[in-house]
Formats: C-alpha cells, structure tokens, sequence
C-alpha cells in the first residue's frame, strides 16, 4: 500500500545544472518513446535520487502498513477472514521485499533502507500513524486505503524505472484479492447486525480524514513537481489521483447505506471535480513530521523486529563457529 | 480535529512484545541482511523458466527455500531455481533498436567446457526469459555460442549467462511443493465474490 | 468403524493443526528476515487450512461446523497438545518448536496416507507437498543455525531441551488407540513417536546440537484430555474475540 504526494521534495533549479545536456537529452528522448529506464543506464542524479526516496517510502509504507492489519490476524472472525487477513499481511511484507529490491537496483542498501526507517529519516504513508480500534477499522482499511493504494500504484506502473515496474507488476496482481476481501469484509458488515453496520460506520467516521489526506497535499499547496512528471516519476497530481478515489468509491460507500462524515462532500459535474470540506493539512503535516497517535509505536514495533532477530542474521553471516562441543 | 487520541497500543501482540529485553539499536552492519540471489519461475509445464526477482538469503540453498514462498505462494508454478546474483554474467543493456548481441564478439576457446544457462530481455521494462543451455569455456565463450545457436530473429536487449552448476534446480522429489497451488482460493480475487451478498442487502434496503 | 475413535483422532489434530497456526502467525511482520517473515507466515496459513480441512471432517461426521467448534470452545474442551499453545518466545523457540512439530506432523500425515478412512488418506496425500516444505524449511534453518556461531548453537540449545518435554507430548495416547490401530485408520501414537524420535536423532546429530537422552525427559502430557497450560484460555479468548461480538453474525 502507498500514499502518495507527500514524498517529493521542492526540486531547486540549480539540480540540473552538471547533467551532461547530450546525455539528459537521450534519457528524455528515450522517457518520451516509452521506452523504460534499467538500472545499468546513464541517469541524472535526481532521477536517481527521487526515485529511491519514493521507491523506498513505498517499501516503508507497506512494511509499516503490515502492523494496523496485523493486530487484527489474531482475533479474525472466523476462518475464512483468519485465513485471508493472514495472506493479505503476507503480500504486505511480500510487497516491502519486493520495493526495497527494487529501490536496491539505485545503489542504496537495504540496511540503509531499514535503518533510516527505524532513526526516522525516511518517512511513509501517513495513515498508518493512526490505530485500528475495532474489526471494522481493520476492514476499513482492507478496502478503501488498499483502494487509494491500487489508484497510485496502477499510475506507478506506467512509469519509467524498470524494476519499479516490474516490482508494481506483481504488487498490482497480487493486490486483485486484496481490493475484493476488503469490499467483501465491509459489505457483510452492511448486511448484517445493527451492531456491525454501527462498528462500521464509526470507522468511517474515524478514517474519513486520514483517508482525505492519503494522496498528499493539495495540489495548490504542494511542491512544484513538473521535471518529475516529465520524467514519469510522478504520474499525476495529488488531486487526480484522490478524485480518481472519490469517483470510484463513493458510490460504493453510499451504496452500502453509511454515512461519510463530510456534509460538503459532493462531485460538482460542471466541473468533473469533487468538492469537500478542505482536509486540515496542518494536521496531516504534524502527523507525519512524528506527531501522530501510533508513529512511536510503528517504529519502535520496526526496531524491536530487527533486534529480536540480529542474532539470526549475525549467526548466518558469520563464519563456521569456533565453537566446539566440551570433551568432558 | 482528530477523533484518535494518543494511547497505550491496541494491538495484543505489541503488548506482548518483551519491550524490556531488547537492546538500543545501533546501524546495521553490512550484509546484515545477506547478498542477494536471482530467482526463477516456471509457471507452467512446457513454459521457459522466467525471472521474478531477488531474495535475500545466506546461502544458496537457503535462498531456494525462502524464494519458493517469497515468488510462488500465489497464481501457478511447476518449478523454481536460483542462482547467486555474483555468478550471473550479464552482457551490455541496448536501447533504442540495438541488439546486445551486436557488440558480442569470439573471444576464442578457453579451459574445459561446461554448460552454461543463457537468458534473453525482448523489452525493456519486461523480464528475463530463458532460452537455452551452451556448452562453452567461459561465460564470454558461452555469449559467443548463445550468438551463434539462441539469438535468433528478434532484438535481445540482454543477455545473462549462468554456469549450470552455479544453479539450485528443484528436485524430482521437489516437485510436489507445488501440488495445492492451485486450491489456494483464498489468496485469489474471484473467491470473493459479494456480488449476492450486496445484491440480498440493496433488495432488503429498497423494500 | 468406530466413530469416536476416529473424532478423537481428528479433533485432536485439527485443534493442534489450528492452535500451531495460530501461534505462528503472530510472527507475522515481526520477523528476523523480510524472506523468512514471508514463509513463515505461509506456513501459518498451512496449518490454519489443515485444521479447516479436519473441522470439515468432522462436520460430515456429525459436529458442528467448523467456526463454531473453533472460536466457541473453552480450553478444557481443546485436545491439542501443550507445545501449540506456549507462547512464541524468541526466534530460536518458535523454530525449535517447528521443528519438533512439524516433523511429528508430515510422519503422521505419511502413514495416514495409508488409512482406510478415506477422506483422511486423501487429504494425507494432498497435502504431502505443503509438509514437504514445512519439513524442508525447519532442516534447513536448524541445520544451520546449530552449527553456525556460539550464540546460536546455545539459544537452540536451551530451546530444544525446553521444548523436548512438552514435544513428546504430541504422542500421549488416546483411550482408542487399540481401535485405530484395528480398523487400521491410524498405526498409533506409540509407532509415530518412534519414527519420529529416530528423525530427530538423525537430523540433530547433523548439527552442533546436542540431543538429550529420551530416558532422561519426562513428557509433559495432558492436553489430549483438555489439561492445558495457563497460556489456552488467553489464546482462545483473544481468537474468538471479535467472533463472539455476535456468534450467530455473518463477518
């Protein structure tokens, strides 16, 4: 899963100048026929270094995206939920493994890539700094934030690095039953108990926010990104993508009978744009500087993971043991 | 506003963690996380054996058991096979119209002949395929032989060369990892359908 | 045939398959190794679906069906053997214990192949490949964890002469045992533990570790007839958490 938008930082005119221009001449020609960029090929350095940054964060995201879902495997609902609840947070990890090797084909190792994580260098999706109170919120996120996911990463794939392609591929296949277990999860909730419609509709009320906040910024406040686009690093502005969301999943939500929690909420068809109460981006920029309910949490689940199994790793990378058995 | 306040975790597991016995974290040293082996999957019989990716692992035969799960817990698959990611030989990456094997050239016979694997790019973006096996000298003499008997009428983009015996094949025996694969439903999109389920819920709702 | 023995036998591995999944799948996200965090976790989902098969079973044999069974019984009605249930510990118990299990696990399967209860010799030889894995897996990292370095060798040290105990309890024998042995639905508890007593001196005598004398342990027994450990009853309660919100809900 990925959020994205909030991952670019402001390119500064001056990070192009010392690009052989022959050179960025091709690699721009070569972007523009379609033709996908390979590890092994001459690249600006701010290609390259966007690209890890984003790779990277998606890779964080869905390692750290792991943990909300997670805590719910144990207390699944039955069999059928148990046993897709634990191959959907599977794919998670299945997934960082994926990114990281991805983002390892740049140049930046993956135990670079895990300690800046950990020391809170690198940054992902803000929504998982929030928790998962009940069943439904765990579903919730199933369904519609796998859904903002699949937005992103459908547009990703059309992008220009190969291995990011060829990772998002597979991410995108394997996120198919993904998309369809959330919807199923939340639907049964709607048909069901009074209680269950209720578990629901307070998570929606809790995530609507977050939810809004998923595909980053504003596009009027956000970072200027054109040489990125242009590079099919980014593939569309923060507000294409969340009303490509809104288009998809709005209906499906109102179809289910719950309420969103934002009364301006309303897709103005002059325009072909939705409108809604403007999300609380101080708020958003608070969380993901470190300031939200469950980012220390999130981290230090990350750094106790890599501690508990430092003995592991250390035993297999070292040499035969010197260690032998006593004679008596 | 928020309706999250911060709190004590939610989540069982964490609670459970031994928070108190875990050390400061200090960086990773190198290789902490292992050096990195190509993986490849044969997804049906009769198909070639395609690359999927990496896996991390200590060695090769470890790389090969993490590798059957991390690449082939889902859709099909009849084999799988890795190989170190050092001992993969890789030829230049062409663009544009140029053909990798243009710039292959004999580099002459050289010390006894081995089998060697030789994989194709047909795109970029796309993976490596193979395409057969080469009995040569060296990973240079078997491009040049690969040129001669595999390349073929279409634009290869690159060329990877494997020693055989540098490969982890999966046994006879093996082959039964794979017997359930295609029971797992659950991990496939068209077990859940809600169709009926949402259909039963608009009907109860429009009564 | 006689239906009780042939329950007994299938409710107390359905409950050992379901309560080892459930265990396991706890590692899921905080494991040592993204690669291994991702088998792990497969294996986890092995066993969930093995116990969901065995439910299945028993549902055609007359029990209810298997989300009943499996999120409403206490602990004192579960018949899965003691090692399932403890927590997970470190890495080096939980591969220890997978280990252990696991082994038990494909001997009992293999010689169930040979079963005259039908469905149980299908579903034996179905899932062959599944146990191959989970066998192939647990060899491969004792193997080289108990010979790797100091630190490892006694970490899995200590595990194994813990876990030893309560692993030898997997074979308690049940009150039908002489009846599946007759009708030939199962050899028995008293020829699995041999064969796989053997299989672990084999594969332990490949490793730095060192193999305590059967003699010298004592099993730990009891969970066959639903004596368990403290550690159950939070298990269950947290499992069947949400399912007991409303047990005759649809999730």
């Amino acid at each position: 899963m990925y959020g994205g938008g909030n991952t670019f930082e402001g390119i500064k005119s001056d990070e192009l100048t010392g690009e052989d221009p022959v050179k960025l001449a091709e690699f721009e020609a070569k972007i523009d026929r379609g033709e996908k960029i390979e590890p092994t090929d001459w690249m600006p350095q701010l290609y390259r270094k966007q690209l890890i940054r984003m790779i990277e964060q998606h890779a964080h995201s869905e390692i750290i995206g792991a943990l909300p879902e997670g805590t719910w495997i144990t207390r699944a609902p039955g069999f059928k939920r148990k046993m897709s609840l634990m191959a959907k947070v599977q794919d998670e990890v299945g997934h960082a493994q994926l990114l990281y090797s991805a983002a390892e084909t740049l140049g930046k190792s993956r135990e670079q890539m895990i300690d800046d994580l950990i020391n809170g260098k690198s940054k992902y999706s803000n929504i998982f700094n929030y928790p998962t109170f009940t069943w439904a919120d765990c579903c919730f996120i199933s369904w519609l934030v796998d859904a903002g996911a699949i937005v992103n990463q459908l547009a990703n794939a059309k992008g220009s690095y190969g291995p990011y392609c060829r990772a998002l591929d597979r991410i995108c296949a394997e996120e198919s039953f993904h998309l369809k277990y959330g919807h199923h999860c939340v639907i049964y909730l709607a048909a069901g108990t009074q209680k269950q419609r209720q578990m629901f509709q307070d998570a929606l009320n809790r995530w609507w926010p977050p939810m809004m906040h998923f595909f980053g910024p504003s596009d009027k406040i956000s970072v200027h990104t054109e040489v990125l686009m242009k590079w099919k690093v980014k593939m569309g502005s923060n507000d294409d993508m969340r009303n490509q969301f809104l288009d998809m999943y709005v209906p499906k939500i109102k179809e289910l009978g719950f309420t969103i929690p934002d009364p301006k909420l309303k897709k103005n068809n002059d325009i072909g744009r939705w409108e809604y109460t403007e999300p609380d981006w101080e708020e958003f920029k608070r969380v993901i500087n470190g300031d939200g309910p469950c980012n220390k949490e999130r981290l230090e689940v990350r750094r106790i993971a890599e501690e508990r199994g430092r003995w592991v790793r250390e035993a297999l990378r070292a040499p035969k043991a010197q260690y032998v058995t006593p004679l008596a | 506003m928020t309706l999250f306040a911060a709190m004590n975790s939610l989540d069982p597991r964490v609670n459970r963690l031994p928070t108190d016995k875990v050390a400061n974290s200090s960086p990773k040293a190198a290789l902490d996380q292992f050096g990195t082996f190509e993986v490849f999957v044969q997804a049906k019989e009769g198909k070639p054996f395609q690359h999927e990716g990496i896996v991390h692992a200590p060695n090769l035969e470890m790389a090969y058991v993490l590798a059957k799960e991390a690449f082939t817990r889902r859709f099909t698959c009849v084999s799988i096979y890795v190989a170190d990611t050092r001992s993969i030989h890789v030829s230049v990456m062409t663009e544009g119209t140029v053909n990798a094997y243009e710039s292959i050239d004999d580099p002459g016979s050289s010390g006894p002949r081995v089998s060697y694997e030789i994989y194709h790019l047909l795109k970029r973006g796309k993976q490596h395929v193979h395409v057969g096996t080469v009995e040569a000298g060296s990973p240079d003499e078997a491009m040049w032989k690969a040129k001669q008997l595999l390349a073929g009428e279409k634009q290869v983009f690159n060329i990877w060369v494997i020693r055989t015996e540098d490969i982890r094949f999966t046994t006879t025996d093996d082959k039964d990892l794979w017997l359930t694969l295609p029971e797992k439903k659950f991990r496939d999109a068209s077990d859940y359908k809600g169709g009926d389920k949402l259909k039963a819920f608009l009907e109860s709702v429009n009564k | 045939m006689d239906q009780q023995a042939l329950k007994e036998l299938l409710y107390k591995m359905a409950d050992d398959q379901l309560i080892m999944g459930h265990r396991n799948s706890e590692w899921t996200g905080f494991g040592p190794l993204l690669e291994e965090d991702i088998a792990f976790s497969s294996m986890a989902q092995d066993k969930i679906g093995h116990s969901l098969a065995m439910y299945t079973m028993l549902q055609e044999l007359g029990e209810q069906d298997p989300d009943t069974v499996a999120f409403t019984r206490n602990a004192d009605q579960f018949h899965n053997c003691q090692l399932t249930e403890l927590p997970n510990g470190e890495y080096d118990f939980s591969l220890i214990r997978h280990f252990l299990f696991d082994t038990a696990e494909a001997l009992r399967f293999e010689m169930l192949t040979r079963s005259t209860y039908e469905p149980l010799a299908q579903i034996a030889s179905k899932i062959r490949g599944e146990l191959r894995y989970h066998t192939m897996h647990a060899q491969t990292w004792i193997k080289q964890l108990g010979s790797a370095t100091e630190e490892s060798i006694s970490r899995l040290q200590k595990s194994l002469e813990y876990a030893l105990p309560y692993a030898l309890g997997i074979f308690e024998p049940s009150p039908f045992e002489e009846q599946l042995v007759a009708d030939k639905i199962f050899e028995g508890e008293a020829a699995l533990e041999k064969k796989w007593k053997a299989k672990v001196e084999e594969l332990i005598g490949q490793t730095q570790l060192h193999l305590p004398s059967w003699e010298s342990l004592t099993p730990i027994s009891g969970g066959r007839r639903g004596k368990h450990t403290a550690h159950l009853q939070p298990l269950l309660d947290e499992m069947s958490e949400v399912f007991k919100i409303d047990p005759t809900a649809e999730w």
